[in-house]
């Protein structure tokens, strides 16, 4: 199992308990974090948002083209900060125990 | 007697009608006079259904027809909105080169839409009073263009409104190599005799001369051929622009021009017989045209990869090895369900 630390919407902090392959997203989403992931991975909806702490964002795998174009795309409606990520893109195994995260404002 | 070589005489069980795969070149979609502004419709073409349509301000586009969203058939219920195909599911929008240009309700638009075609198109020229459609199984853009026809593009100088359209159950491959089959000129035509044939071959485009300059054609590409047969000094064109329907069935379709000659004249006279003659029999011709032999022969045969060919046969396999290069491979990941 791999543990995750998420501040939810509200400000509250929760951990995460989920099986290792887990992806981030579908971990929140099933968590009711309000993550939608409406694209299922693809890099297309933008609703699956979140800032990774900084001490985390360096030491995860970095995000793609696509990934990066969404992002970007995501800045025009909602603020963006260093640890910006699409969670469908950072899959959860040991080396992500412990791994720190707060949920991003949904799109308004 | 030796025995018998079964490689010979079994081949033709394991033959095939048609086995090529749609050749890429420009190709005749429709006469632009059936398209109307604002106007949508299916097509069947290049082995699978396609939209249809024109803008309001006129431009013509031609697209797969399942919209990359979720896959509605925008054939079915889909509309013309300005110069955009409209899906009928959910509103979304595509102009005739392929890009995502409406998504009436996402807040963000997705990178992909900004950045590409997300729905196959194909490149479109309207050319002769004809709309042309630019075919390639990779998607590659044209690279060559269609060429300059003066029977058929000057304003001034040539006539005649004759056009026919023929459905001949055979690969477009299998048409055209009639064009270098000289013997069959005598034998299935009953022309007089086997007449000569030189042809050249040039990047997409090949010329024929056939009886020493009694036919002059050039073919550009699979799906363009001009023919201009001479007699007596008066020459009638033939322009024929076949398209591949599906992979065993093609759709004939030729115009047929002459220089305007007065009403009345021995000239219009000839050049009308000229004509007769190229699509079936004519007047004091004792040879047919391709409407009355050449059909049971395409419609049944097969495709001999190696044929066997005698001295006074026609140049058929250089006229094979010109052709190859239409055929381009899809890529590998993409072929199934093709």
């Amino acid at each position: 199992m791999v543990v995750i630390k998420v501040r939810d919407r509200s400000g509250t902090l929760r951990e995460l308990k989920v099986e290792r392959g887990t992806l981030l997203m579908e971990a929140l989403r099933d968590g009711d974090f309000g993550v939608e992931g409406t694209c299922g991975g693809a890099c297309s909806c933008g609703t699956c948002h979140v800032y990774i702490a900084p001490d985390w964002a360096a030491r995860l795998a970095p995000a793609g083209e696509d990934e990066k174009a969404m992002v970007e795309a995501i800045g025009e409606l909602a603020p963006l900060r260093e640890g910006s990520r699409l969670s469908c893109q950072i899959r959860l195994d040991t080396a992500q125990d412990g791994l720190d995260l707060e949920i991003a404002p949904a799109i308004e | 007697m030796g025995s018998p070589n079964l490689k010979v005489l079994l081949e033709s069980k394991t033959l095939e009608r048609c086995p090529f795969p749609i050749p890429a070149g420009w190709f005749f979609v429709d006469y632009s006079e059936n398209l109307k502004p604002g106007e949508l419709r299916n097509v069947q073409l290049f082995d699978q259904e396609w939209v249809l349509f024109r803008g309001e301000g006129g431009s013509v586009g031609m697209s797969d027809p399942y919209c990359p969203h979720l896959g509605a058939h925008m054939g079915h219920g889909g509309k013309v909105c300005g110069e955009h195909l409209r899906c009928p599911f959910h509103h979304w929008e595509y102009d005739a080169s392929g890009f995502c240009k409406s998504i009436p309700y996402a807040k963000i638009v997705p990178p992909i839409v900004k950045r590409e075609p997300i729905l196959r198109t194909l490149p479109i020229k309207e050319k002769y009073g004809l709309i042309w459609a630019w075919f390639h199984p990779a998607c590659e853009p044209p690279s060559w263009e269609l060429p300059y026809i003066p029977e058929i593009e000057d304003a001034s100088g040539y006539t005649g409104s004759r056009r026919g359209s023929w459905t001949a159950n055979t690969c477009i491959q299998e048409i055209a190599e009639n064009g270098v089959d000289t013997a069959h000129l005598k034998f299935l035509h009953g022309a007089p005799m086997i007449p000569p044939v030189e042809a050249t071959y040039d990047g997409p485009v090949m010329k024929l001369d056939i009886g020493r300059g009694y036919i002059l054609g050039t073919a550009y590409g699979p799906g363009l051929n001009v023919m201009r047969f001479t007699q007596q000094g008066v020459t009638a064109t033939m322009i024929s622009y076949t398209q591949p329907i599906s992979a065993e069935k093609s759709q004939m379709n030729m115009s047929f021009r002459h220089p305007d000659f007065a009403a009345g004249s021995t000239e219009l006279h000839i050049a009308k017989k000229i004509v007769d003659h190229m699509i079936g029999a004519a007047e004091g011709e004792e040879s047919a045209g391709f409407e009355s032999v050449d059909f049971i022969v395409w419609n049944n045969k097969k495709y001999r990869p190696n044929p066997l060919l005698c001295d006074g046969d026609g140049p058929v396999l250089q006229f094979r090895k010109w052709f190859k290069q239409f055929y381009v491979e899809t890529p590998a990941e993409l072929r199934q369900g093709q």
